[in-house]
């Protein structure tokens, strides 16, 4: 199961977050079918932005972190069954470098050094 | 017209976000790295030289460990003020007729102690912990620009001077500049309509504040992203450096829109500009463009401590962090939600109910992440080993203090019970459950948890003890004697309550306002127990010899940070020489 193109794991532990959004789409939905107050274009428009505006927010950046975090588990994965022994990164794997889903956001963890 | 706004508002978004976009490109930041990080790629500390000696080095350092010690002992500090006005207060409303205080020295106490406890107490002791511990437990080798870092903390001096100016103002000024008489939420038009110059003090004093607390969060988003040591990745980095990121980010949209409200605030009192007034912006914008800051700023301060307690609880119950990505993913839920909840503060005035509805929705939502941490601290403890030490102690306290401060932001978040309840102190006992009894006790939690750190010694367990029993029982007879006083119908922020005895009961409200100041002595007491702890196990207490001072070996949860301890005892013991490192009470005796 690929959903998102995230792993089964990753997609758990991604749930945590699915239940805020639900509760936001329930209170959008129950919104739209039952206007207690009436609508207006610009209050009315206002409520769903708020919620919309939360809702696309809060899926975004859940869907980055997850990226992050499962690109620097794989990572870390594979990293260890290069080396079976664990021995120091780099060392004999040689892949200490050139990590590209982790470079992505840290750039940096190589050149701490540039003074 | 309303309509119009919005386009325009609309445009003004696009346009800035263009320039933003526009900045990135040209502008390559990496370059800036400061020179001043000093280090190697080894991922160790290393000084390049010397600290000079005495006071000089407190005021020139740029040292994370030291400036995380000057937050440190200044978030002290400000927390004794507080906590003195605290007192004040509860002993003026032993009497309905008020015991101490005239209603304007009341008013500037309320005033003074929100305002301190939240920017001058909340925020400094975060960065404390966040200056000492970010860099040594993703094993950077200092923040990512240390003098900023120094900047960022010494305005923070002049802020409290100009925040209390007011006090010391008043008696040489006969008066002519009184403390501020705001509220901490200055509200409009009241704030405007005071034309005590102490309040644009005050004002100034807030902004240097967060002008500090933005350029902190600046730089620990840097550190964040930047400075990890190569094995620290985003699949294992810990979970008080995620909080704090989080956080950071918080600040950095919620802070500079306080700034800009209180710009607009100084100049409609000094400039006669109306942003705020009836005729201009109306009075309500204040309490949007305020709470808009003012709902992040809450969780600006309660998600570290939720990550202090998330890292420091397991090491105590024997087990892994339950659903430790439960925690992550939630927390930067509640950073993205908190943006979208501030009118939850405004059920009652009398705004649309569509759009109060739309907060409504939000507000209930945010409450899952927070509850989802709370069951995941539960059940780390289940079936765990648990060891009851002061921190772990403070840990459990804060859970079962967040879940009541939790359960009733949530009756609150409600609206019709809002709209019975607003105002009333249940609003000050739900939010005074979790700024004392979850972000104060994981405050305490952390300084007992990283004493052998930060200090080299050991504090007295025993009193470490009963300063939380005390805590703990004054925090819930103090602030339950709170909840109740709320449904009772108390207003707060009254200097007196002489009401008439057929509107509510007098007599209970007061046996209630009794109850509170009997547990604020008992959390009084527990603070001076805490201070002589401190300040006598740090001068005295016994050297902690091991660098496993909490036996964490044993179950593989030895952070980085105490390993860097580890090394540290140890290169001191085997070369003997001087260690340039050593905290500072340590470094003066033994060294000088
Ligand atoms: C579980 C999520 C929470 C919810 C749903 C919630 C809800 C609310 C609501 C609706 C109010 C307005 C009450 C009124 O004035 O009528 C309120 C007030 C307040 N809450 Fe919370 N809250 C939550 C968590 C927190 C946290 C974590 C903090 C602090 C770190 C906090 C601090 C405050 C403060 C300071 C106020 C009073 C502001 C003032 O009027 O002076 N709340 N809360
Ligand atoms: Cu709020």
């Amino acid at each position: 199961m690929a959903l998102f193109g995230f792993e089964k794991d990753t997609l758990l532990d991604l749930t945590v977050n699915v239940i805020p959004l639900g509760i936001i789409l329930f209170f959008i939905a129950a919104f739209a079918v039952v206007p207690a107050f009436g609508t207006d274009p610009v209050f009315t428009g206002m409520q769903f932005a708020l919620m919309i505006s939360m809702f696309l927010l809060l899926a975004v950046l859940t869907y980055y972190a997850g990226r992050a975090i499962e690109g620097a588990e794989q990572e870390q994965e594979s990293l260890e069954e290069a080396s079976a022994v664990n021995e120091p990164e780099g060392e004999v794997t040689g892949l200490e470098d050139g990590d590209d889903a982790e470079a992505e956001l840290d750039d940096a963890s190589a050149d701490g050094d540039d003074e | 017209m309303a309509a119009g706004d919005l386009v325009l508002t609309g445009l003004m978004a696009v346009l800035l976000v263009g320039i933003a976009a526009l900045l990135t490109r040209i502008e390559n930041w990496r370059s800036y790295t400061p020179l001043a990080g000093g280090g190697t790629a080894t991922g160790e500390t290393v000084v390049h030289r010397e600290k000079p000696a005495g006071i000089v080095r407190w005021l020139t350092t740029v040292d994370h460990k030291d400036i995380g010690l000057l937050y440190g002992v200044y978030a002290v500090i400000a927390f004794a003020v507080g906590g003195i006005m605290a007192m004040l207060i509860r002993l003026q409303l032993v009497t309905p007729g008020g015991a101490l205080l005239g209603a304007n020295a009341y008013n500037s106490i309320l005033t003074s102690h929100g305002i301190t406890m939240l920017f001058l107490f909340g925020t400094p002791i975060i960065a404390a912990f966040a200056n000492y511990f970010i860099p040594l437990l993703i094993g950077a080798d200092d923040m990512a620009f240390p003098r900023i870092n120094a900047i960022a903390f010494w305005l923070l001096p002049p802020a409290a001077l100009l925040i209390w100016a007011g006090f010391f103002l008043a008696p040489v000024t006969e008066n002519m500049i009184e403390p501020a008489q705001t509220a901490w939420t200055m509200y409009t038009p009241l704030s405007v309509e005071q034309t005590n110059p102490g309040v644009d003090l005050m004002l100034l004093g807030l902004h240097l504040s967060g002008v500090a607390a933005t350029m902190g969060a600046i730089n620990f988003i840097a550190t964040v992203f930047t400075e990890r040591a190569e094995e620290v990745t985003w699949a294992n980095l810990d979970i008080f450096s995620w909080t704090i990121l989080t956080q950071s980010a918080l600040i950095l949209f919620a802070f500079p829109l306080l700034g800009s409200a209180i710009v607009m605030l100084l100049l409609d009192r000094n400039l006669a500009t109306t942003f705020f007034a009836v005729e201009g912006g109306g009075p309500l914008l204040w309490q949007h463009l305020f709470w808009f800051f003012g709902h992040p700023e809450v969780y600006i301060l309660v998600l570290p401590p939720m990550g202090l307690v998330s890292l420091i609880l397991p090491k105590f119950a024997g087990r892994k962090l339950f659903g430790f990505k439960f925690v992550v993913y939630s927390t930067l839920a509640i950073g993205v939600l908190s943006f979208g909840v501030w009118a939850h503060h405004m059920f009652s005035t009398g705004m649309d109910p569509r759009l109060r509805a739309s907060f409504m929705a939000v507000s209930l939502a945010i409450a899952i992440p927070s509850a989802v941490k709370t069951f995941n601290w539960i059940t780390t403890m289940w079936n765990g080993r648990l060891r009851l030490t002061s921190p772990m102690l403070f840990c459990i306290g804060f859970i079962s203090n967040f879940i009541i401060g939790g359960v009733t932001g949530v009756f609150l978040a409600a609206i019709p019970v809002d709209l019975v309840l607003h105002d009333t102190y249940y609003v000050v006992g739900h939010f005074h459950y979790i700024v004392m009894g979850a972000i104060g006790f994981a405050a305490f939690a952390g300084i007992y948890y990283w004493f052998p750190v930060f200090t080299g010694r050991m504090y007295q367990r025993t009193l470490g003890k009963a300063h939380f029993w005390l805590s703990m029982i004054g925090t819930n007879v103090t602030f339950f004697a709170m909840l109740a006083l709320g449904y009772l119908g108390m207003p707060r922020r009254y200097a007196t309550y002489q009401f008439d005895g057929a509107i509510a009961p007098l007599a209970q409200v007061q046996t209630y306002h009794l109850l509170a100041t009997v547990g604020a002595v008992l959390l009084f007491v527990g603070q001076l127990i805490f201070v002589w702890n401190v300040v006598q196990s740090w001068l005295e207490g016994p050297k902690v010899e091991d660098g496993d001072p909490w036996d964490l070996e044993r179950d593989g949860m030895l952070d980085r940070e105490f390993q860097w301890f580890d090394r540290k005892l140890e290169t001191a013991v085997t070369d003997g020489g001087e260690d340039e490192e050593q905290s500072a009470l340590t470094g003066a005796r033994s060294d000088d």
